[in-house]
């Protein structure tokens, strides 16, 4: 190649890796879509610096990058299991609590969990549940329960729906919905009653269309499948996708009555972060209800900030997988982080399903 | 040969900077990830310390024990193994008729062609796999045609989407370049005289192929097929998007061992196999093409 | 003849078919006027208006481009050398360190390069992404490189040095147009491999480096919207005239004569 063509792309790649001006830098490393852009904007204004973003789509993702020494971020959001893996390898540096002082504005409810008593290390940030979405159009005309656990895994109602459900391709949500619907908790790390759930799935399976935490809700969306296992989330933009596409029918979250999983993401401080102070003021401007509020409004999480609710829509807060009622929320359950040992025995027995025919 | 005219001097500058290359950037990494199969999984995630805390090392063959322990890891591994030579054979028989008209144009097109024939792959993976998924869904043109045809039959619709078949098409798909480019290389440097002079001994199309054309492509055919088959073996994105619930295969399952089981060492161990098991198989297929080619120039 | 001629066309323009309807579909869809990738609804540019005002993408983009220049840029010329060497001397360990890359699972490649970077306190960011992307783009232009120069007539190099022709200069005026068809096969495929990664890249990615695919997969449990596509459709066009205007800049190089 001549010259020219040699020497662009080593420009370009020097001009990439210069270091941009020195500008004050907060790197938040994030769910994808998780924190409305307007609130970034705001906080850049507001604090003189720069948010740089970088995602990831699974906490094992994040997990797996932090365990094998990564490091550079400031501020990340995993969920309540995963905060208790980060604290137990030690990943995590403790809050300081004077720097956040809207952390009042926190529902105590969701304040204060076993594997971070006192709020030492994390805040909450916003909530979903693992929940039942479907075509209500399609789902009145089969004449099925939406309600229940058991019309992803009861034969008796699956037969009429076959090949156009989807559940979860984690087998830590597969499960514990099964234990739901087996009446037993989210939590259960009886081995009988894993190889009980085991057998559950493995009598649903022929029914289901896929294992599949990534393109079901297009294709709930779209039409092509009627029933799914998912994130509340997830089935809210759904709804609001297949709206704004024309559609006649509507994507309706069900909340089961056996019981639910409810996911908590929270901010959390990496041990190296670059720079704790911006972190600190990061979080409690994202306490601050107005903030809190605008990723709700965006894309219908749960929102653990009591002051958040005076700017939440209200068709918002009239869903109750999304704000649950007392008595839905009595049934919801935080899953809990399993040992080696357990996890070890939840692979092998989800390698058994996914291989058995 | 004329690498016996070589001084060991230029030997060196043309093995050295790759090897040097492959032996920082990647003997050394992957050997600490062959100790980590020796090792036990960290409780939270990652390795527990190599030096326990009686101060022994902490190593172990337990990993290795898991493998045999049940049936269910071979099972998958095989079904990666069909589906893998499934995909390299329509590789082969789709890439193979492309890479002849490109060989054969006129030097004017050849680039183009050529380009044409990857421009496609620049595009993201994932919006190709979907756009796979708008064409084999339920309501589009094709599954209407296919189960409008065995309606006919009388028999049962058959889901094209969230299928093995969308499995095998998507990874056809996706692996057809790495067919077509050794193949195109191989074929272009074809002497057509020699193609013309059988066809003046009386030789027929087929005869010219089979017996010229094809035996001197086995170089090209190997190479585009060890660049399919072996990734096509570890593949896993495929079957999380639009594979059913069947359809996990062996890159999966190493996926699982990283990520949600958080098990490193076993998913070194699977690793381990499956490298093992593709350069084998990618050795015993070269050996067996040495072989057969030494016969057919013999014929 | 004619026949066959015709057999020929058709099954290639099967093939080609195969190849670009599902891109037809890519590029039509950046106009879909629906948030999903799904359905069509109706035509519209804002997905191109969008991504004009999306600097994240685009900087992503930008960044997958350069690694991709680099990362095909050294594996070709690295590559290019393995398969020469694999092909002239009876090697053992270079071709199981060639071939090895391609076979090892990428999750497993990328965790070992993050513990070996972080192990050295190598910082990482887009160089230390160009690093993992050559390592495993070297095999597959070596075995292209390699397959094209089977059966190659020695006689010709032979001859040169007969005439006086030092190494490089035998290298340079016999072999390497001889391989060039397959040196180029090579670059296009590592330049491939290098601008959709996703895996390895995901592990070896600094705290605030965003290449497109990583962008893209972190959408992948929400939504994938045509604003991908649309990124997707330009990407393309854009990598098509780099090429062309390289390929007029240097045509004594890339022509095989």
């Amino acid at each position: 190649m001549t010259q020219r063509t040699l020497a662009f792309p080593f420009l370009l790649v020097t001009a990439l890796a210069l270091p941009a001006a020195a500008a004050d830098k907060l790197h938040l490393y994030n769910w994808n879509n998780y924190i409305a852009p307007e609130t970034v904007k705001r906080f850049e204004a507001e604090c003189k610096c720069e948010v740089v973003q970088t995602y990831y789509s699974d906490n094992e993702e994040l997990l797996a990058k932090l365990a094998a020494g990564a490091k550079g971020y400031d501020v990340l959001v995993p969920t309540g299991n995963t905060v208790e893996a980060l604290i137990k390898g030690g990943q995590l540096q403790p809050l300081d609590r004077a720097k956040l002082p809207n952390l009042k504005n926190v529902d105590p409810a969701y304040l204060d969990t076993a594997w971070d008593p006192g709020n030492k290390y994390s805040v909450p940030y916003a909530m979903s549940t693992t929940i039942l979405g479907y075509n209500d159009a399609k789902m009145k005309e089969l004449g099925l329960p939406t309600d229940t656990w058991a019309v992803i895994f009861d034969p008796k109602h699956l037969a009429r729906v076959k090949g156009r459900v989807t559940v979860l391709d984690s087998s830590a949500e597969l499960f514990a919905a099964a234990f739901k619907y087996l009446g037993y908790p989210a939590n259960d790390v009886d081995e009988k009653h894993w190889r009980e759930a085991a057998d559950l799935i493995k009598k649903a399976k022929p029914y289901w269309a896929a294992f599949n935490a990534s393109s079901y809700i297009k294709e709930l969306t779209v039409g092509n499948i009627w029933l799914v296992h998912g994130y509340s989330n997830d089935i809210f933009q759904a709804n609001q996708d297949a709206q704004a596409a024309g559609r006649k029918f509507r994507i309706v979250q069900g909340m089961p009555k056996e019981g639910a999983v409810l996911a908590v993401d929270n901010m959390v401080i990496h041990k190296s972060a670059p720079r704790p102070d911006l972190a600190h003021r990061f979080i409690n401007f994202m306490l601050d209800g107005k903030n809190s509020a605008e990723l709700t409004n965006l894309i219908g999480s749960g929102n653990p900030n009591l002051d958040a609710a005076k700017y939440i829509q209200p068709e918002l807060k009239a869903l109750p997988a999304v704000f649950p009622p007392k008595d839905v929320a009595a049934k919801l359950e935080q899953l809990n982080e399993l040992n080696a040992a357990q996890r070890r025995l939840r692979n092998r027995l989800w390698t058994e399903i996914k291989a058995a025919r | 040969m004329s690498a016996r005219r070589d001084s060991r001097w230029e030997r060196w500058a043309v093995t050295g900077p790759p090897l040097a290359y492959l032996v920082v950037f990647f003997a050394v990494p992957t050997l600490i990830m062959v100790m980590a199969s020796f090792r036990s999984p960290g409780d939270f995630g990652g390795l527990a310390p190599l030096v326990g805390a009686d101060g022994r090392l902490d190593l172990t063959l337990e990993s290795y024990a898991r493998l045999f322990e049940d049936t269910v890891y071979l099972e998958v591994f095989a079904k990666s193994v069909v589906y893998a030579l499934v995909t390299t054979l329509a590789c082969l028989m789709l890439a193979y008729p492309l890479a002849v008209l490109i060989a054969q144009s006129p030097r004017r097109y050849r680039d183009l062609l050529l380009l044409l024939v990857i421009l496609p792959f620049w595009s993201n993976f994932l919006i190709r796999v979907y756009a796979w998924m708008i064409i084999l869904g339920p309501n589009a043109a094709l599954a209407q045609a296919v189960n409008g045809v065995l309606a006919a039959f009388g028999a049962e619709p058959v889901p094209l989407l969230f299928s093995s078949f969308a499995v095998l098409v998507c990874l056809v798909y996706v692996h057809l370049p790495f067919m077509v480019l050794p193949l195109y290389a191989n074929l272009e440097k074809h002497d057509r005289a020699l193609l013309d002079a059988a066809q003046d001994l009386g030789a027929n199309a087929w005869q010219r192929f089979w017996r010229i054309t094809f035996p001197l492509s086995l170089p090209g055919v190997y190479a585009g097929a060890a660049l399919v088959f072996i990734p096509a073996l570890g593949i896993f994105a495929i079957p999380d998007i639009l594979g059913g619930p069947n359809d996990s295969l062996i890159g999966n399952l190493i996926k699982q061992q990283f990520l949600e089981t958080r098990d490193w060492p076993f998913g070194s161990v699977l690793s381990i196999v499956l490298t093992v098991a593709a350069l084998s198989l990618a050795g015993l297929a070269a050996w067996v093409g040495r072989r057969g080619g030494a016969e057919i120039a013999r014929a | 003849m004619r026949s066959r001629k015709v057999a020929l066309w058709t099954a290639a323009g099967i093939a080609y078919a195969f190849l670009y309807l599902p891109l037809a579909i890519v590029v039509v869809y950046s106009f879909n006027d629906s948030r999903l990738n799904a359905e069509w609804v109706g035509f519209t540019l804002d997905w191109y208006r969008k991504l004009a005002g999306n600097d994240e993408m685009i900087a992503a983009a930008g960044n997958s481009l350069a690694i991709a220049l680099v990362a095909s840029l050294v594996s070709t010329v690295l590559g290019t050398m393995a398969g020469v060497a694999m092909h002239r001397y009876r090697l053992r360990v270079l071709p199981i360190l060639v071939l090895a890359p391609i076979a090892i699972p990428e999750i497993l490649m990328g965790v070992a390069l993050l513990i070996f970077f972080v192990m050295l306190n190598f910082t990482l960011g887009l160089v230390s992404v160009a690093l993992a992307h050559i390592a495993f783009c070297i095999g597959f232009v070596a075995i292209v490189v390699r397959s094209r120069l089977a059966g190659m007539d020695e006689s010709l190099i032979e001859a040169a040095r007969d005439c006086g022709a030092t190494p490089w200069q035998a290298f340079a005026r016999v072999t390497l147009p001889l391989i060039m068809p397959g040196v180029i096969a090579g670059a296009l495929m590592a330049f491939t491999l290098s601008i959709d990664d996703f895996v390895i890249t995901f592990f070896t990615a600094g705290a605030g480096t965003v290449t497109l695919p990583l962008q893209i997969y972190s959408m992948i449990k929400i939504a994938v919207t045509p604003e991908v596509n649309a990124v997707s459709t330009l990407l393309m066009l854009l990598t098509l005239v780099l090429i062309v205007v390289a390929a007029r800049l240097s045509p004594s190089l890339l022509r095989t004569e």
